[in-house]
């Protein structure tokens, strides 16, 4: 009996309708759909560490800080009882009728920043000129603003001290006019530009806490990745705010 | 409009200007005669900065009317200042009428704004559009006679610390912290002049803290999420601030109820019952050590004894809560704390006035009255500064009325005033645009 073989090419192949893909590991598009490779994906090198945060859990700090800084409950419209002045002018009566918040103003004026560039860079530039005008200071000279001036009065016979009494290294470098002018002609920076900056890199970790009792954060929720300080306070946290369904 | 000739006879200053520290929660108000020599913080009328409403006797209290209230369950608030910022002129121009022109003024206070000067105080880095509303609403709606508008720190430079010296020179450096209801900021003023390029926010303000507390305590017991001037009272009552993050640590252990079968007794000289007031016998609650029958009691596992009250236990929220001044890191803000805040401001500047700041620093403001902050905030700092450094720093004597305090004695010195003041016709002549230039302009003098 002839043995008969089918031979694989590429003509005859029968398609099953799903295929085998090269693993090309994180995909963020899925990961947000469907997190099922969860224990895989934290034990794979190079993979979120262990105090990055997942997107979820970011929009969720977003949400929270946005509703603690409120000012005013959009909800509750109380309204002005009693008659009051009406508007003296066209100008006021626009005034008073606006019903925006804070951050409409905030983003109108960072929309006007974006808009217009020009004025504010030939502003800068002015800035720039006025520095550049003034004539070179000894203290300008030195490399650096901290660096104190040494030779100078080292080099009078008359005023040198022994260098271990000298207090020249403790002060610093006699603050010059122009530089002082140009701080305070400087205009005011816009509302965004003002935020007090992130803490300094090297400084320590961010503390955790348990969601529930404030106590320290030791355990992760698997779900979710809020923490939790015990067994007690995870049950409260997975009957009311662990993220999972949120 | 007068003809040009006769607009120097017009522009004669009147005798008393209305000083006016326009703050989110509170306005800081009084008229001040010119040349007056006995200003203090008692010249100074705190007026809350709102609107409330009560769904439950169905009352409106426009601002000093507040303290008609008699229940403040459930109270909603309307406040026209969002960020530090005169956002709503609705409400504003309502609270202004109802405290500064009707009848309903209070004593003292009331003006007919064609006759008075006006010296309004505002926040740092507001937007353009939001000051030009509010140069247009003073001379369109209000009619002041002249008006000065300017960032409220810098008059603090007017007046020491203590509120004593009265010199018509400004100290020539000055570091003001203002820690207020909307943000923190930190403002290095050089002879009365801003300096804008170092001026910083830190985005924590007594509104976060108290938010943060209702929070937490609708969390963790009744849901309190509409009690907002109960939770401020609170906050008010038993927040302190832990002297470092080491006593953080071992507070925070104190206050911790244990594990599942190894439950730890929680310290009493920390954690407090809070007595609710009921708004029928009482209006205002009270903190008292915490008792744990009564917490026993509460949940209804032992017999109840004695009148029935509402407590609320505070434990770790006491200290954990203005912990966010420091570490704002802790619910997830990515900003520095307020020392390291402070070192960012100054770190743009040349380091002879960094020396300077460094050594003349006033708290204003009222979280700096929390028990414990400037302490931690004076040890947290010398930790960050170099320690050839003199580090100078104190809180003003009533951190609230102290900017206002420091415009009035600006205000009682007429040959300064003169100096700053626009007049409602030059305002007619010009326009807003100009006077927005003009403020920009004379910022420092």
């Amino acid at each position: 009996m002839p043995h008969v073989e089918v031979l694989p090419n590429s003509a005859s192949a029968a398609a099953p309708g799903w295929t085998y893909v090269v693993d090309t590991g994180y995909d963020p598009s899925k990961v947000a759909i469907n997190p099922k490779d969860r224990k895989r994906a934290a034990a794979r090198p190079g993979a979120r560490s262990d105090n990055e945060l997942s997107a979820r859990q970011q929009t969720a700090i977003a949400r929270r800080i946005a509703e603690l800084e409120r000012d005013n409950d959009p909800k509750q419209s109380i309204a002005i009882a009693g008659k009051h002045a009406t508007p003296k002018t066209q100008n006021a009566r626009r005034i008073i009728q606006y019903q925006r918040q804070i951050k409409h103003w905030l983003d109108d004026e960072e929309a006007q920043l974006q808009q217009a560039p020009a004025p504010r860079t030939a502003q800068s530039s002015r800035r720039v000129g006025t520095m550049a005008s003034i004539p070179p200071t000894p203290s300008e000279a030195t490399p650096g603003p901290i660096t104190p001036r040494p030779s100078a009065t080292q080099a009078d016979p008359s005023t040198q001290v022994d260098p271990l009494l000298s207090i020249d290294n403790l002060m610093p470098p006699p603050l010059d006019k122009a530089e002082l002018d140009a701080l305070l002609a400087a205009p005011p920076l816009s509302y965004a530009a003002s935020h007090v900056g992130p803490p300094a890199p090297g400084g320590p970790p961010q503390r955790h806490f348990c969601d529930n009792c404030g106590y320290w954060g030791k355990i992760k929720c698997l779900r979710c990745g809020a923490r939790v300080c015990g067994l007690e306070c995870k049950e409260a946290h997975e009957a009311t705010r662990c993220l999972k369904w949120a | 409009m007068p003809p040009k000739g006769s607009r120097k006879l017009s522009t004669i200053a009147p005798k008393h200007t209305l000083v006016l520290d326009n703050g989110a929660y509170t306005l800081k108000a009084g008229l001040v005669p010119a040349a007056s020599t006995d200003l203090s913080y008692d010249s100074c009328t705190v007026i809350p900065n709102c609107i409330a409403r009560s769904t439950r006797d169905k009352c409106t209290y426009v601002a000093s009317e507040l303290i008609h209230c008699k229940d403040f369950g459930e109270l909603a608030f309307r406040r026209p200042v969002e960020k530090g910022f005169i956002v709503n002129w609705e409400a504003e121009k309502a609270i202004w009428e109802h405290e500064f022109v009707e009848s309903t003024a209070g004593e003292g206070l009331m003006c007919d704004p064609k006759e008075t000067n006006l010296l309004l105080t505002e926040k740092p880095n507001c937007p353009k559009e939001l000051q030009k509303n509010c140069d247009e609403i003073v001379f369109e709606q209000f009619e002041f006679a002249a008006y000065h508008r300017s960032v409220g720190a810098t008059f603090c430079a007017y007046t020491s610390a203590d509120g004593s010296s009265l010199s018509s020179l400004p100290q020539e450096c000055l570091l003001i912290i203002d820690t207020s209801y909307s943000d923190a900021t930190i403002l290095p003023i050089y002879s009365g002049q801003l300096i804008q390029s170092a001026v910083r926010r830190l985005n924590i303000g007594g509104k976060l803290l108290t938010n943060y507390l209702k929070e937490l305590s609708s969390l963790r017991h009744y849901n309190m999420m509409e009690e907002t001037y109960l939770l401020n009272e609170i906050k008010e009552a038993v927040s302190f601030v832990t002297s470092s993050k080491e006593q953080f640590s071992r507070d925070l252990e104190r206050t911790w109820k244990g594990r599942l079968g190894d439950k730890r007794d929680l310290d009493t000289s920390i954690v407090v019952d809070y007595v609710l007031p009921d708004y029928e016998g009482s209006i205002h609650g009270y903190a008292r050590p915490h008792d744990p029958v009564k917490s026993r009691m509460r949940r209804g596992l032992q017999p109840q004894q004695g009148p029935r009250e509402d407590l609320l236990p505070v434990g770790n929220e006491r200290f954990a809560v203005p912990e966010l001044l420091f570490n704002p890191s802790d619910i997830g803000i990515q900003e520095a704390g307020l020392p390291e805040a402070i070192v960012q401001a100054l770190g743009t500047l040349p380091e002879a006035l960094k020396l300077a700041f460094l050594s003349n620093i006033v708290v204003v403001g009222g979280n700096s009255l929390i028990p414990g902050f400037m302490e931690r905030l004076e040890s947290e700092l010398r930790m960050l500064v170099p320690d050839n450094y003199l580090l100078g720093i104190a809180r003003a004597d009533d951190p609230i009325k102290h900017t206002w305090l420091g415009a009035a004695r600006f205000a009682s010195q007429p040959d300064l005033l003169k100096h700053v003041l626009v007049s409602k016709a030059e305002y007619d002549e010009n326009g807003s645009t100009w006077l927005a230039k003009k403020f920009a302009a004379t910022a420092g003098r």
